[in-house]
Order: C-alpha cells, then sequence, then structure tokens
C-alpha cells in the first residue's frame, strides 16, 4: 500500500470533502429514507463514511489515472429535488427509438415515473417498480439483494450513490419467468437551473431459469448540464439468461457515471452491449462476478467519443471458480479533442481452473487531437485456462477512403461508412433490428457532424 | 473524351511520367503496355486522382474538364471509373449498401433522382445477368475476403452499375488464371458500348487475346514511344519489349 493510500485510509478528513454537495441532507434522514431497515440505514452510514473518508481519487488513484475529476467536481451538484410532474408523454417522443417494440419503464432524473410506463402486457411473474415504493410497501423482497451485490462498490462513487440513493428501479423476475418482448428502461435527464444530481439505484434479479432482454437508454431533453450517477446490481439465478443492451446518448453537456455490479448464479448467461455515445464525461464500471460454475459473461461496447467529450469503461471481472467463460470485445472511435479510456482487468484464481476468458479492444481514431488509453490486463493464478487479450489503436487506411472517393462517395461519406464498418460487428451484436438501425444512424449523423 | 498534354508526375523525388501525350475518342478502346516500371500505373493512379503523386508538367482534359483539378470523387462523378490492381476490402462496408451510396452520389451530382430500394435492386440483378455472376457477393462486405478473381469481378460489377464514360482498367489480368480472365474478359467486352471509352493496362498481350483494342500504345521510362493498332501488341509478343524500348534509346 503506498503512503498515501495509507493516509486516506486511516486519518478521516476534516476539511469539507468535494462530494460534500452531493449528499446535502442526507446524513440528517438516513433512517427515513432507509424506511426504518436497519440493516440498509447501517449500509448507509458505513457509505457516508467512507465518503467521508476517501476523498475525490486524483491522478494517482489506481483507475483513475487518465479520468480527469477536476470539471466534475467544479461543477459543484446539488442533489436533485425538484418535483417532475412537468414531464409528460409527449416530452418523450423525441427520444424514442423508431419501430421498437418493447414494454417501457420511464425513470426521470433519477425517479421512477409510473405514469411514463407502458408494462401493461408484462407476463405474470415480474414485478417492476420504484425502489422508493418497493423499501416503503416490501422491504424484505430487497433484503440480501440491495447494496449486497455491490458491497462496497469500486469507489468513492458508489459509496455515495449508497448514501445518496433516492429512488430507481427494481425489476424482479421469479423463477423461470420468461419475457419475450424486450423491457426498455428509458433514463431521462432534465436540466434544471442549477446543476443537479441524480444518484438512482436500480437493482435487477431473475430467478432461477428466467429469461429477459433488458434495454437500457441513458437520454436527455435538450443540452441539459446535470450529472447521473447511478449503480445497477444485476444478480442472476442459476441457468437465467439476461440480454442486455445499455446506450447512453445524452446531452453534450452531461456528465455520467455508473457502476454495474453483476453476480451470476450456475450457468446462466449474460450478454451484455454497451453503447457509449457520450456525453461530455462518462464514466462507467462493469463489476463481473461468478457465483457458479458453467456461467458466461459475454460484454460487447462500442464507444464514441468527440470534441470535449470524455467516455471511460472500466471492467473488472474476477474468476473465482472453475469453468466459467467471459469475452470482453469493445471498439472505440474517437476523433476531434476526443478522449476515451478502457481498462479491462481479468483476473483468474487459482483455484479457477478451465476459465476461458478473452478480452479485446480495437481502436479507431480519427485526428492527431483525439487520445485513447488502453490497458487490458490479464491476471492469472491458474494452470489450466484458456485466456487472451489484445487491443489495437489505429486509423483509417488512406486506400480504403482512396477507393470508396474513387466511386463517387464524398470523403465524409466515405469517412462514415469505413467507421460503421468498423463498429458494425458491434451494432450487429444488439440483435434487434429497430436498435440496430437507431445506433447506426446516431454513430452516423455523429459522425458526419463531427470535425474529424 | 480524354486528352493528355506532356504529363509529368513524381513520386517523391523521383519522375515517373516524363511528357506522356495520349487521344482517346469516345468508345475507342485503348491498351497501353509496357515493361514493369515503365509508369503505367502511374498513369492509371494520376488518372483517378490517388493521393502521392505529384503532377509537375502537362495537362489532362476530360469531356472538356481539367481533370487534374478535381478530387476523386468528382473525377468519378463525371464519369471516371479505375478497376483497381489490387481491390481494397472494406471489412464491415456491405457490397450492396455501397453500390448504392455510391450510385446515388453519382446520379445526385447530375441532378438525377436517387434510386429507391427497389429500383436498385432491379438494376442490380439485371447487370448482374449481362455479366453472368451469381448474386451471393452482394451481401458480402466489399471485396472482404474474395477470392483474387471475385475481387476482379466485382470491379467489373462495379463498373456495370456505375455506367462510366471512360473505364480505366489496371493491370485487370493480373493475379488472373485464364478462365477467371475469360469470365472477367467477357464482362469487359459485354460493357462496350459507342459512348464508353477504356484504357486498358496491361503487361501481357494475353489479356487483348479477349478484350480487342482499338489502338495499342507502348509506355516506357514514362512517355508513349510507340502507338499501333492491335498488331503491335502481337508484335510485342512475339519479340518482347526490348527490341523497341531499345530502338528507341539508339
Amino acid at each position: 500500500m503506498s503512503a498515501a493510500a495509507k493516509n486516506i485510509a486511516t486519518e478521516p478528513q476534516a476539511q469539507p470533502g468535494p462530494f460534500d454537495g452531493w449528499l446535502r441532507g442526507t446524513g440528517d434522514d438516513i433512517d427515513a429514507v432507509a424506511g426504518g431497515l436497519s440493516w440498509l440505514a447501517r449500509e448507509r452510514t458505513d457509505a457516508l463514511a467512507r465518503v467521508r473518508g476517501q476523498g475525490a481519487p486524483t491522478a494517482k488513484t489506481e483507475g483513475w489515472r487518465y479520468t480527469g475529476l477536476r470539471s466534475l467536481i467544479e461543477q459543484d451538484f446539488r442533489p436533485v429535488d425538484e418535483p417532475l410532474t412537468a414531464v409528460v408523454a409527449d416530452d418523450l417522443e423525441d427520444v424514442l427509438v423508431p419501430g421498437l417494440d418493447a414494454h417501457r419503464i420511464v425513470l426521470v432524473n433519477g425517479r421512477y415515473a409510473p405514469e411514463l410506463c407502458v408494462t401493461d402486457d408484462l407476463p405474470k411473474g415480474v414485478r417492476v417498480g420504484g425502489l422508493r415504493e418497493t423499501l416503503a410497501q416490501d422491504p424484505d423482497a430487497l433484503e440480501d439483494l440491495l447494496t449486497r451485490i455491490a458491497g462496497e462498490g469500486s469507489h468513492v462513487f458508489a459509496s455515495l450513490n449508497t448514501a445518496g440513493m433516492d429512488d430507481g428501479l427494481v425489476m424482479l423476475l421469479e423463477r423461470g419467468a420468461v419475457v419475450e418482448r424486450p423491457i426498455e428502461v428509458i433514463h431521462l435527464s432534465v436540466g434544471m437551473d442549477e446543476p443537479r444530481v441524480a444518484q438512482p439505484r436500480h437493482l435487477v434479479r431473475l430467478g432461477d431459469g428466467a429469461q429477459a432482454e433488458l434495454i437500457e437508454r441513458y437520454v436527455s431533453l435538450g443540452e441539459s448540464l446535470y450529472c447521473t450517477n447511478s449503480v445497477l446490481e444485476i444478480a442472476l439465478g442459476r441457468d437465467a439468461i439476461l440480454k442486455h443492451r445499455r446506450l447512453q446518448s445524452e446531452s453534450p453537456n452531461a456528465f455520467h457515471i455508473t457502476g454495474l455490479y453483476l453476480r451470476q448464479g450456475e450457468n446462466s448467461r449474460y450478454h451484455g452491449v454497451n453503447i457509449g455515445l457520450g456525453g461530455a464525461w462518462a464514466r462507467t464500471d462493469l463489476i463481473m462476478r461468478f457465483a457458479g460454475e458453467h456461467a458466461e459473461c459475454d460484454l460487447v461496447g462500442l464507444y464514441l467519443a468527440g470534441d470535449k467529450q470524455l467516455i471511460d469503461y472500466h471492467m473488472d471481472v474476477r474468476h473465482a471458480l472453475p469453468n466459467c467463460s467471459s469475452r470482453e470485445t469493445f471498439k472505440g472511435i474517437v476523433h476531434g479533442k476526443g478522449k476515451a479510456v478502457f481498462d479491462g482487468l481479468v483476473y483468474v484464481a487459482q483455484d479457477a481452473q478451465k476459465t476461458d476468458a478473452a478480452m479485446s479492444n480495437r481502436n479507431l481514431i480519427l485526428s492527431d487531437s483525439a487520445e485513447v488509453d488502453t490497458k487490458p490486463q490479464l491476471e492469472i493464478y491458474a494452470d489450466d485456462v484458456k485466456c487472451s487479450h489484445g487491443t489495437t489503436v489505429g486509423q483509417i487506411e488512406p486506400e480504403m477512403l482512396f477507393y470508396l472517393r474513387s466511386r463517387g462517395i464524398s470523403a465524409p461519406i466515405a469517412r462514415r461508412m469505413l467507421c460503421l464498418g468498423f463498429a458494425g460487428e458491434i451494432i450487429d451484436a444488439l440483435g434487434n433490428q429497430a436498435l440496430q438501425d437507431y445506433v447506426a444512424e446516431q454513430v452516423g449523423q455523429r459522425l458526419e457532424q463531427a470535425p474529424i | 473524351m480524354l486528352s493528355v498534354k506532356g504529363l509529368k508526375a513524381n513520386v517523391g523525388e523521383k519522375e515517373i511520367l516524363q511528357g506522356l501525350d495520349l487521344e482517346v475518342g469516345p468508345g475507342e478502346v485503348h491498351a497501353i503496355m509496357g515493361p514493369n516500371g515503365s509508369g503505367k500505373s502511374t498513369f492509371a493512379h494520376v488518372l483517378s486522382g490517388r493521393e502521392g503523386y505529384e503532377v509537375t508538367d502537362g495537362s489532362v482534359t476530360f469531356d472538356g474538364a481539367d481533370l487534374l483539378e478535381l478530387e476523386p470523387e468528382e473525377r468519378a462523378r463525371i464519369g471516371l471509373f479505375l478497376a483497381f490492381q489490387y481491390p481494397v476490402e472494406l471489412p464491415g462496408v456491405n457490397n450492396t449498401y455501397f453500390l448504392k451510396a455510391a450510385l446515388n452520389a453519382i446520379r445526385k451530382s447530375r441532378g438525377e433522382e436517387e434510386l429507391d430500394a427497389v429500383s436498385f435492386m432491379r438494376l442490380m440483378k439485371e447487370r448482374l445477368k449481362i455479366l453472368h455472376l451469381d448474386d451471393s457477393l452482394l451481401k458480402r462486405p466489399v471485396n472482404f475476403g474474395f477470392s483474387g478473381g471475385e475481387k476482379k469481378r466485382n470491379e467489373i460489377f462495379q463498373m456495370a452499375m456505375l455506367e462510366p464514360k471512360l473505364a480505366i482498367l489496371d493491370e485487370t489480368d493480373s493475379g488472373l488464371d485464364i478462365d477467371a480472365l475469360r469470365i472477367v474478359a467477357d464482362g469487359v467486352n459485354a460493357l462496350r458500348s459507342p459512348e464508353r471509352s477504356m484504357l486498358v493496362v496491361t503487361h501481357y498481350q494475353r489479356l487483348l487475346d479477349y478484350i480487342q483494342p482499338d489502338y495499342v500504345h507502348v509506355l516506357a521510362k514514362g512517355r508513349i514511344i510507340r502507338s499501333g493498332g492491335k498488331e503491335l501488341a502481337l508484335e510485342l509478343e512475339e519479340k518482347g519489349y526490348g527490341w523497341i524500348v531499345g530502338e528507341e534509346a539508339a
């Protein structure tokens, strides 16, 4: 442990911390928000103590070397507490995916908005609601799940979320429940007059053998400035299958932090596709844990960072048990003065024999001032495993560009075609045609409008 | 149609084209032959606007336009087409989508309506039939994983779709076995018309057995040193390039 880390761990900070404002008022009514649940109150009190003790990560903190926090801290965010009745169904029209056939759940500024949801057709065995109402009405349903999957989390933002959680989505599938149509969750953010932070906490549990496809989309109304610091906890029972698509396409002024914590039961399958289009500043941590053997975890991703954008994906996949497999396949396109960070760690413990793990990160850089920091890491302590990793950073081949131009296609369109070609396998992995078309269009538009 | 006068071009410090003159009329097929390093491919590349060549002197007029002033895509839009010696693989770019984008970009620049999906498919089917090609290559990424023959066939298919006024075939025969060569040549012949000129750049006389040229030019040291009818190609085949290049030097 370094000297700096020791200090942080042993000496509580006397001065005000950089994130005190995020939790304004939280310390006073922790018990009230915890609904009188002693286990939750204790988790939140502990989290609050961690926040006060840890302070903000610095450039020397592991995992934050390339991801500066200054712009985030400078905003001096306050918790969002304005009422959200002003948002009506018509406001959603602009952010919908054309042709997407799905059950729809909507959260506005981190709060569950039942009046905007379309969930009448959900099959039996599926329960969907807000965290706040679930804590009030049926807190037992959350015990051993809420905060237990994430634990302390990987950094201060997880602790902030635990201390400050206010509402969020709860989705519980009973054993054997199968949802055939996708469930779309729209996380809509609306800017306020002052910079606001929402800290929603989401919980998804699939019972043994349950199956679902979850499409999460983070979107904004207009060019709002705000911050979302969300934590999503997912537990998959034995043989459960979750297809999870996460599309983050927010206002150019948005700050976004997500910590996704996954716990997979035996022989379960998780297939996640992450599409990161922005935002001003976005950090996503995917923390995957196996709780049973023969589970498969497949993480696919595409990020597109342009001028004044930072997109950061951190992955932490830990194989503690034998016979599981994990795949990380991420591609990035960075242009203008954009910056992207990819940090993937796959840890294979001594007992995790027959682990099958592969990680790949390929990047396309379109300008001299764009930056990619990529760091795939394998730590292997078992001796009978199949593991690989690879990373590339390249540019558009002039030959390819010339070939397209020689057929009458203008340079900007040719660049768009080549980038979409590069991103194609990731977009295809979304599986759903309406979603694929939507993402291809969004990526294409951003590339065409952006300065190269 | 195409008028090249005193064209000089460098690659880096080296002068490759050293004063090239050529006149191509509508509907004519010209073969450019020459030994390796004579400047054949450079000539094709300069005409199509590829980067990496510096034109130091001379002019190229195509259909009244100053060709050298135009971007590669503008050259394509006024009717120039280069069939590549080494067609480029474009992973992830669907062949049909690519062709539709190309055709519609060209149509749009001419003030014509863009083709909708149905008319485009119909046109593709029709052109495939003319060239005796099957449609499996349409669903694949452009040239990606194609065999050498498939790549060359795809070039000719693009030519059939884009209907250029001048097609430059840059060593289209290189790397093809005789069967593949015949298929490609049949395709080219099917596309001959009184409005379409062709510049067939080749090292071997063999291709000209299948694509009969109206004129044959011999390129050496960056200049055309001899022009004639198709019998010139036969003479070259028989005697090699040595005699003619030597004669020139003497």
